[in-house]
């Protein structure tokens, strides 16, 4: 044994280093407490617990339908191989590494590095890779498919705009089931479209017993009169008044007219599932139908209503902040210590008016939201009332710190002229509160309108509430409208306040 | 005549900041209060027009006991009695004339001046005060675009809209360096000999108490450990000085057209 007299007076092993690496073999970090590295050995047991622990988790979550640990285990790794072998790899060593720091920690010297903590800290990131289901390969694979709805998002514009539109179109009657005399076709109008069906009636398809389609009667459609070159579609409208585009092999039945404005083609009459009042003979109907763009072009829908919506999220935030700044000067006074500290029972309210606040401000407006709306519904009065509260608590704190912050020899000087205390005030207080208050204020109005975009998410009225239901009924570009206006809106202001804000301070 | 008897002041956490204080100021001297950090100079100009409350005592001013007035009594007394500040004390983002002008505060209607309205010879006064200090030119700036000596002229000029007949100075030139701070006490010198405004002023320098004053007493703990006439600071060496004042006194030199004889 080396017998370097170190400076550190360091108090001797309990137990030799074989049993230190043996102890901490049976339980991690034990040798390591034993030769009164007790701290080392504390956090050693720790993290192996933790990580053991973390990785039974997982484990569970990936094979909990087997029956027992082996078989989970080997369910788990036949599912994410790349997980769990490391991870049992690095268990492994991890625990060797432990028993033999054990013994090394007995020796005199007592080195032994931080690598083993290094092994700790890449087996929790595993652990955390896995737990937050990071997957690389299917942010790769998925962004592509991505692409369409996200280009719409980024570029929403031509859904700004709408053509007036009108359909031309005919239609004939179809009669089902067959009978002796079918319908007669159509009488021609000159100058009008014309569509005539043969025959005049047939069965719909349906579905026999295994579920597979039985096609229907055969019709031969022949129109003219039509538009020429035109997409055209054709509908089937059923006896309730149900319209659908006709599908035939999966696709829309959907084509150009010729030169002369006229088509011909043949279509499988299609599966309609008919309530039992309505069976019997029935009257469907076929009708090609021509789109044409002839109107003007006039605002769309997602436009004016992204507009309106718009407005009235920035009021949402401008109601929100007068009614928070409204609220909050008294409160501010309450919580300002040097207005507050002349008696014990000041003194309390101050604590009290300081813990309400920060209790209020640490929970963020979406809850608040939340909360307003089970009271009072949804619409932009609950984001009002969630916005208001949080308001109340971040410029009241503001504030009182702003009040807290003024210079009292200024007062002193204003009161040794024989000034009234109202007089102090307005010429000596107010001067110096308004650029804290003006500069708070408009930085919550900021945040206000930023925030209101989202609590509308939450159903507190104002462009979050389109915007969401716009991306769940997948329509991209009118979400894209919504993104946009936030995004200008947002950013006109930042402008705006820290313009007048700089001119005030 | 003002006339300090028996002045005691207590803080509320128990600092025993002035201890039986008595003297008596004439009208017109230019009493200079020496005292070391911590003395009680402060407390004391600030007791007199009761910006702090005296715990015991009499200030009575021709007659008039200051310490019992009403509180619209003292407003009356107030706005006679101008103060300046070591730290000026002006409100930084008004105007230079509006802190002038505030010096009009316990003369005009208050509820009017609320809306920051004064008389337009309030007006023509605040710009005479502003000419008297040499600031003229500055009356429209922020007031803390401006130097720290043309800030106390600010003061100076704040103080001189009162028409004061005491003046308070504390310490009006610790922050400055010393050719202003000759520069300002020759204001306050020249108020003192040719309106008749007698001066109260706390300073620490030896050559400007033997310069300025007409009268010191000197403060050690809250009591007064020192009188003296005009005479007796001339003829006191640093070592007397330094006895009363402690070891902190430093003497400053500025030039010999202004220093001392
Ligand atoms: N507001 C206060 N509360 C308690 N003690 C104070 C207060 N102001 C001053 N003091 C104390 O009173 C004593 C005199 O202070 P002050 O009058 O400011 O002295 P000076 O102006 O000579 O430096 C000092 O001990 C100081 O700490
Ligand atoms: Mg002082």
């Amino acid at each position: 044994m080396a017998t370097r007299t170190t400076q550190r007076e360091v108090q001797p092993s309990l137990v030799s280093a074989p049993v230190a690496g043996v102890a901490s073999l049976l339980l991690p970090g034990l040798g390591q407490v034993l030769v009164r590295q007790w701290q080392r050995g504390l956090v050693l047991l720790g993290s192996i617990v933790t990580i053991v622990g973390l990785m039974a988790w997982r484990v569970h979550d990936l094979a909990h339908r087997e029956p027992g640990p082996l078989a989970m285990l080997i369910k788990a790794l036949q599912r994410r191989p790349f997980f769990i072998v490391p991870m049992l790899v690095g268990v492994l060593i991890l625990w060797l590494w432990n028993a033999w720091d054990g013994y090394r920690q007995a020796q005199p010297e007592r080195r032994g590095g931080a690598g083993i903590f290094a092994l700790v800290i890449v087996l929790l990131f595993t652990l955390g890779w896995q737990i937050g289901e990071i997957d690389l390969y299917k942010l790769a694979t998925e962004l592509p498919d991505a692409w369409r709805p996200l280009s719409r998002v980024l570029w929403p514009w031509p859904a700004a705009v709408e053509r007036e539109t009108e359909t031309i179109g005919a239609g004939a009657d179809i009669l089902v089931p067959c009978e002796d005399n079918p319908p007669p076709p159509p009488e021609e109008i000159p100058g009008q479209p014309y569509l005539v069906a043969t025959p005049t009636c047939g069965e719909l398809s349906s579905l026999d017993e295994n579920n597979q389609i039985v096609p229907g009667t055969i019709l031969t459609l022949t129109g003219r009169g039509f538009a020429p070159n035109t997409e055209t579609q054709i509908w089937w409208v059923d006896p309730l008044g149900n319209e659908f585009v006709v599908r035939q092999g999966g696709e829309y039945v959907v084509f150009e007219t010729d030169d002369q404005g006229a088509f011909e083609l043949d279509l499988i009459m299609p599966y309609r599932l008919i309530p039992p009042s309505a069976a019997g003979r029935q009257t469907h109907r076929v009708e090609a139908r021509q789109v044409s763009a002839v109107g003007k072009l006039k605002i769309g829908d997602p436009l004016v209503i992204s507009i309106s919506r718009m407005v009235e999220t920035i009021f949402l935030g401008m109601m929100a902040t007068f009614f928070g700044i409204l609220f909050s000067i008294p409160v501010s006074f309450l919580a300002a210590r040097n207005l507050m500290s002349s008696s014990r029972f000041t003194i309390a309210i101050y604590y009290l008016t300081r813990t309400i606040l920060n209790i209020v401000r640490s929970i963020e407006p979406l809850i608040w939201a939340i909360i307003a709306v089970v009271v009072v519904g949804l619409g932009p009065f609950a984001g009002i009332i969630a916005l208001t509260v949080h308001s109340i608590a971040a410029l009241g704190k503001l504030y009182s710190e702003a009040i807290e912050s003024i210079d009292p020899g200024p007062i002193e000087a204003v009161q040794a002229t024989g000034a009234t205390r109202l007089q102090t005030i307005m010429y000596a207080v107010v001067p110096q509160m308004i650029p804290p208050f003006v500069s708070f204020s408009i930085y919550r109005w900021d945040i206000n309108v930023r925030m209101s975009t989202v609590i509308g998410l939450v159903g507190g009225g104002g462009i979050g509430f389109v915007l969401i239901q716009y991306i769940k009924l997948l329509n991209y570009q009118a979400a894209g409208i919504a993104v946009w206006f936030i995004a200008i809106t947002v950013a006109i202001l930042d402008y705006v306040s820290a313009e007048i804000r700089q001119r005030f301070v | 005549m003002l006339e300090i008897k028996n002045l005691t002041k207590v803080y509320d956490d128990g600092t025993v900041a002035l201890r039986n204080v008595s003297f008596t100021v004439e009208d017109g001297e230019f009493l200079v209060i020496i005292g070391l950090s911590g003395s009680g100079k402060s407390t004391l100009l600030r007791c007199i027009n009761r910006l702090i409350e005296p715990t015991e005592g009499q200030i009575v001013w021709d007659g008039m006991d200051i310490t019992t007035a009403d509180p619209a009594q003292l407003r009356q007394i107030r706005r006679q009695i101008g103060m300046i500040f070591q730290q000026f004390n002006l409100v930084k983002r008004s105007t230079v004339l509006t802190n002038v002008l505030s010096g009009r505060l316990g003369y005009v209607n208050p509820w009017i001046s609320l809306l920051h309205r004064f008389p337009p010879e309030d007006m023509e006064m605040a710009l005479r005060a502003l000419e008297r200090v040499g600031i003229s030119d500055q009356a429209h700036k922020r007031a803390d675009e401006l130097s720290g000596g043309q800030q106390q002229r600010v003061g100076i000029a704040r103080a001189l809209m009162q028409q004061p007949r005491i003046i308070l100075a504390d310490e009006p030139v610790a922050s400055l360096d010393p050719v202003l701070a000759h520069s300002i006490l020759g204001h306050l010198e020249q108020l003192n000999q040719e309106e008749g405004i007698t001066i109260l002023c706390s300073l620490h320098y030896l050559d400007l108490v033997q310069r300025y004053a007409t009268r010191v007493i000197g403060l050690r703990d809250g009591q007064i450990v020192y009188r003296g006439t005009r005479e007796d600071i001339r003829r006191m060496a640093d070592e007397e000085f330094k006895e009363i004042y402690g070891e902190e006194a430093v003497r400053v030199s500025v030039g010999p057209h202004e220093g001392g004889e």
